[in-house]
């Protein structure tokens, strides 16, 4: 099977680098999700119970990761907080990426005036530096998960919108288009065969890049405390959590900085990686 | 001239939005205003008279419709009146001058510091290819970027200050609290520039230009010193005019996790105590600095642009 | 080549953009079967020309007939896109293809129209391929898995396979190497004879011309130079800019015997 298949490619046409590119990184992505979940039931550790008696400790063989200042096991935090720390910041970047890109192919296609006031209020929304809407946001009504959630969604789509806008316009003249209204295609029709297959490649390069600032982001303004709010097993939060007993257990802040950086430099190599597939490198 | 005006209508536009989005956050921020103007105005008399609440919602139009309330605000935002601050009664253009320093000091030093180093990382990355000194570039860069600035701050205060005690963890004020957090910012620019840098410095080595110099025998350090650095200096400035809002936020980051003073800290502090009109204020100072800019370098680009030039000439 | 009912007409075609003119009095006819070779340096306005008749830039004219759609105009050139039962094979094909579709499914788009079931649309395809000498397989393959001149083959079978009367080719062999280019004009040619379509064909391929013209159609500057049978241009050109032409093909051996 895997004989024949080589053959084949080698001598007829060489696959397509992109679908393999995908393929493979959705196989890694179920192999993961299945780790993580494997090691969320094996774990003997409750992430909010307390052991005053294990307080601080140190790494060891029953605790990898050491305990916190009320004993919690780190690690099994750290596997808890994977949810909250990459679960809400793919569910806000996601987002961001729907309306940025539906948001986009609207304007591109709504004529100069209509594009011109899209555009426009894209513009202003892109003014607020996300961390200070954030900030505002959360600090004003109340620093909690959901107004972290609501204030970073709300400024998540205008690099998608803008990005989704110059693709639409630029592609809308391309031959290929052009024969397909020739040929009769409704635009609905055209939108799905030929607009998006095409602009979607360069617009999950920018997701990529968006999903690992926000896990920044939400990290940080949990840490800052202004989004998830201790005892919830969020990475920026336990960080947080550890600051005060920096002194005498620095390994309760070692891990989940350590967990953030691992996580964002994942996603970056990976969105870098799509990114030279597209520019034709190998 | 015509698109100039165009893009001129366009940035009026994007302020006009500004105002709208951060009047809009205002306008639904829980909690009493008329209450927290009164507790600014009387500070320690908890049991303020109805009248007196009464009398600050008419004084301050608090109970007109939002439309209204947001033309009488935009009014006086454009008159240069920003309010005075809830808490400390002072005038809010006042406490933002007393803070902006700290921020400025902060942004300035660390932009200088991480610009020199990644200047320095990324021409021995692009003068000697595939030794220590490229690949340390990329993964330096690419450590830098996924790393979380609060985190580095913390370890930078466990290593320096905690286990060999010889800075000062938080605060401002001397140059000693300074060097932390410019450092931590550092990082960050220069992570962040060796990055474009390198790239810039690659493309204009793989400029035609570059081989006819070589094959005229100029000196590879002539080259590199008058040719390639220079070309690569354009987009750098670009780039960092464009990134203006990230340093900001990198700013804030360290400013709140050393604890230092500065716009950062006031925000937060603002949005904590909901001092609304300091925090309109800095909402609207950042978003407005951000367009300016982007506006300027967009502006100064177009202008260079020979084509446009030409153009121009002949109308 | 036997003389067949008129296909299309122009007379005193005029395109301009923003106040400048592109094209001025244009005018030629054609019956079925036959091939316009409409030749010229970039700039004289030959795409502009296929463009105009397309309806996909705004021309006047005195008189405009096309006979499947029995369009008989005096002035404007209905806008819209595209004539009917007409096919337009563009100059680059990997810009003319979509990146991410298999040429299967572009080819199949051709015939979106005629809203055909599955299997029938499939066999049409395929069948398609086989006239441009290409294999089955290629029916899955994207445009960056074949060659340029398998993929130029694909777009020429999105053409065929509509059956149109009409058939505009824009410079459709520049992108290819001399071999390829051959292949493909040859395998055309035979095609051309097989059916009645009629070629308006862009070039500045003199020797391309002499070797499948009916008519040479010359353009310099948005104006006709020359326009005479293959025959006539060859042996005795209208203009003096078309008798430089002609002499330095000659010269350069670009021509065939048969036009010198």
């Amino acid at each position: 099977m895997s004989l024949s298949q080589s053959i084949s490619i080698s001598d007829s046409h060489p696959a397509d680098p992109l679908r393999q590119f995908t393929k493979r990184v959705g196989v890694a992505t179920l192999v993961l999700l299945g780790l993580w979940s494997l090691a969320l039931w094996l774990t003997p550790y409750e992430p909010a119970a307390a052991d005053f008696l294990n307080r601080l400790a140190p790494p060891s063989a029953a605790h990898w990761a050491g305990t916190d200042h009320l004993g919690r096991d780190i690690a099994t935090r750290l596997l808890y907080g994977a949810g909250w720390s990459l679960g809400l910041s793919l569910a806000i970047s996601l987002t961001g990426f729907v309306v940025g890109t539906v948001v986009g192919i609207l304007a591109a296609r709504s004529g100069p005036a209509g594009d011109f006031a899209v555009m426009r209020v894209t513009d202003s929304f892109f003014a607020f530096p996300e961390l200070i809407a954030a900030v505002t946001f959360a600090g004003l009504f109340g620093p909690s998960t959901s107004n972290l959630v609501i204030a970073l969604m709300v400024v998540s789509w205008m690099k998608f919108a803008r990005l989704a806008r110059a693709l639409t316009l630029s592609l809308g003249e391309s031959d290929y288009i052009t024969q397909a209204r020739l040929n009769g295609l409704s635009s609905r029709l055209i939108l799905w065969r030929h607009l998006l297959p095409n602009i979607l490649p360069s617009l999950l390069v920018l997701w990529t890049n968006s999903w690992s600032r926000t896990i920044l982001s939400v990290s940080g303004l949990s840490f800052l405390g202004f989004g998830v709010q201790p005892p919830s097993a969020e990475w920026g939060a336990m960080l947080l959590d550890g600051k005060a007993y920096m002194q005498t257990a620095p390994h309760i802040m070692i891990f989940p900085g350590l967990a953030v950086l691992l996580a964002v430099m994942v996603i970056n190599l990976t969105g870098d990686r799509l990114r030279d597939l597209m520019a034709g490198k190998t | 001239m015509k698109t100039l005006l165009i893009r001129f209508a366009g940035l009026l536009a994007v302020l006009f939005g500004i105002t709208l989005i951060t009047f809009t956050i205002s306008y639904f921020a829980p909690g009493d205003k008329a209450e927290a103007i009164a507790h600014a105005r009387y500070p320690g008399d908890f049991g303020i008279a109805p009248e007196v609440l009464q009398g600050i919602r008419e004084e301050f139009n608090l109970d007109a419709p939002f439309f209204s309330q947001y033309t009488h605000w935009l009014a006086d935002v454009m008159r240069g009146d920003f309010g005075v601050s809830y808490s400390s009664r002072t005038s809010v253009w006042v406490i933002f001058v007393d803070n902006l320093g700290e921020t400025v000091t902060l942004t300035l030093t660390s932009l200088a510091i991480g610009l020199a180093a990644a200047f320095l990382l990324s021409a021995f990355a692009v003068r000697y290819p595939n030794t220590i000194w490229d690949r340390g570039a990329v993964i330096i860069s690419s450590i830098g970027a996924a790393m979380p600035s609060y985190w580095l701050a913390l370890l930078l205060i466990l290593g320096v200050s905690v286990y060999l005690g010889w800075l000062p963890a938080y605060g401002t004020g001397t140059f000693a609290h300074l060097i932390l957090p410019a450092a931590t910012l550092a990082f960050w620019v220069m992570t962040s520039q060796t990055r474009l840098l390198r790239t810039f410095m690659l493309e204009a080595y793989n400029q035609p230009f570059i081989e006819t110099l070589r094959l005229r025998g100029i000196p590879e350090r002539e080259i590199f010193s008058r040719h390639v650095l220079r070309h690569s200096f354009v987009p750098t400035l670009t780039m960092i005019g464009l990134d203006m809002a990230s340093l900001l936020e990198g700013a804030i980051i360290v400013e709140l996790t050393f604890s230092r003073s500065g716009l950062g800290s006031l925000l937060a502090g603002a949005v904590l105590s909901r001092d609304l009109p300091v925090v309109m204020f800095l909402v609207m100072f950042f978003a407005t600095a951000y367009v300016v800019i982007n506006s300027v370098i967009d502006g100064v680009q177009h202008l260079c642009d020979p084509r446009n030039l030409k153009r121009a000439k002949a109308s | 080549m036997q003389q067949n009912k008129p296909l299309i007409s122009v007379s005193n075609l005029q395109v301009s953009m923003g106040g400048k003119p592109l094209l001025s009095n244009v005018s030629f006819d054609l019956s079925e079967g036959e091939m316009l070779c409409i030749v010229g340096e970039s700039g004289a306005g030959k795409s502009t020309l296929v463009k105009a008749l397309q309806g996909m830039m705004p021309g006047h004219c005195d008189r405009f007939t096309y006979a499947p759609s029995s369009t008989e105009v005096c002035g404007a050139i209905p806008a819209g896109l595209g004539l009917a039962q007409a096919r337009w094979v563009m100059q680059d094909p990997l810009a003319a293809l979509n990146p991410r579709q298999p040429l299967g499914r572009s080819i199949a788009e051709s015939l979106h129209k005629e809203n055909l079931p599955k299997d029938q649309l499939r066999k049409r395809v395929l069948s398609a391929l086989d006239d441009v000498e290409l294999t089955a397989d290629f029916y899955d393959r994207l445009p960056s898995q074949v060659s340029l001149g398998q993929a130029q083959r694909a777009c020429l079978a999105r053409a065929l396979i509509a059956q149109p009367k009409l058939i505009f080719f824009d410079e459709p062999l520049s992108a290819l190497d001399a071999l390829v280019q051959k292949k493909i004009a040859q395998r055309m040619e035979s095609l051309r004879r097989a059916t009645t379509t009629t070629y308006i064909a862009v070039t500045h391929d003199l020797g391309f011309a002499a070797a499948y013209a009916d008519k040479v159609l010359l353009l310099r500057d948005g104006t006709v130079s020359a326009y005479q049978s293959r025959t006539a241009f060859f042996a005795n050109p209208q203009s003096d800019y078309a008798k430089d032409l002609v002499a330095a093909a000659q010269s350069l051996g670009a021509l065939p015997e048969a036009a010198a």
